[in-house]
């Protein structure tokens, strides 16, 4: 079971929302994290980043359409802090039972 | 933790990290061009049985089964129907590819049901009725049904 650990960098709304759709993705294009969150280019740019320089995802180019497709996937790093937000954030609401220290 | 956020923002967090999921799930299924060969396919082998030629119908059932056999087993886990994402095998689950299998099992049965029901009503083009039937129903309810069959649960 995964230990609950809120993550203050996650926890920011669009953050939140977008690692939850690559938690639920092998990977995810650059224009379906735009559509799907209705963000500028440059606003999903800069949530990505934060994402990526946390060491939370990584952003590749596909050999083909190399020039015109990002698809970012979360890294194990990325998949294990959304796991333990999403366990502390149980443990919040009282879906979880709190394991002592 | 505890006096970071209230519990209802960490519900509303959770509403989104579900959302987030929902958008996802939906893109499970199979792409647009596999229900439209599956049906054009179905079509063309109708019409080539209702000319009468046993080794053409034969030669094209067993080119079409090939065929099928060769893109189905890259398209029925039902995680790439865009080029957009690919959804995790967890997600899509192996009920999508349970569903594509038997459904054209099924069809093929609903194929040849229906043409004998044309048959016996004294249509002149049995098959090529029936092969129209099924197509349609491949288009209309094809992705619909398998969007309605198959869980959306992301196991932990």
């Amino acid at each position: 079971m995964t230990e609950a650990r809120f993550d203050e960098l996650i926890h920011q709304s669009t953050r939140l929302s977008i690692v939850a759709i690559l938690a639920a993705a092998d990977w995810v294009d650059f224009a379906f994290l735009r559509d799907q969150l209705a963000l500028s280019e440059s606003a999903l740019s800069k949530q990505l980043a934060t994402l990526e320089d946390a060491g939370y995802l990584t952003l590749e180019r596909p050999l083909r359409d190399h020039r015109r497709r990002v698809r970012t996937k979360l890294t194990p790093a990325g998949v294990s802090a959304f796991r333990g937000h999403v366990e502390a954030l149980q443990t919040i609401v009282g879906d979880r039972a709190e394991v002592p220290a | 933790m505890e006096g970071r956020i209230t519990p209802l923002e960490a519900r509303a967090a959770l509403d989104a990290v579900e959302r987030g999921h929902r958008r996802v799930a939906d893109e499970v299924g199979l792409p647009n061009w596999y229900w439209w060969g599956l049906a054009l396919g179905w079509i063309a082998i109708g019409v080539i049985a209702d000319l009468g030629n046993t080794w053409a119908t034969s030669a094209a059932t067993l080119v079409f089964g090939a065929v099928h056999a060769y893109v189905a087993p890259r398209v029925a886990s039902g995680r790439h129907r865009t080029r957009m994402l690919s959804v995790k095998s967890e997600l899509a689950g192996p009920r999508t590819a349970a569903f594509v299998i038997l459904g054209v099992a099924g069809l093929g049965v609903l194929t040849v049901g229906g043409a004998l029901a044309a048959a016996a009503d004294g249509a002149h083009d049995p098959a090529t009725i029936a092969s129209l039937f099924v197509a349609t129903v491949i288009l209309l309810g094809g992705p619909r049904l398998l969007a309605a069959l198959v869980p959306r649960e992301l196991a932990e």
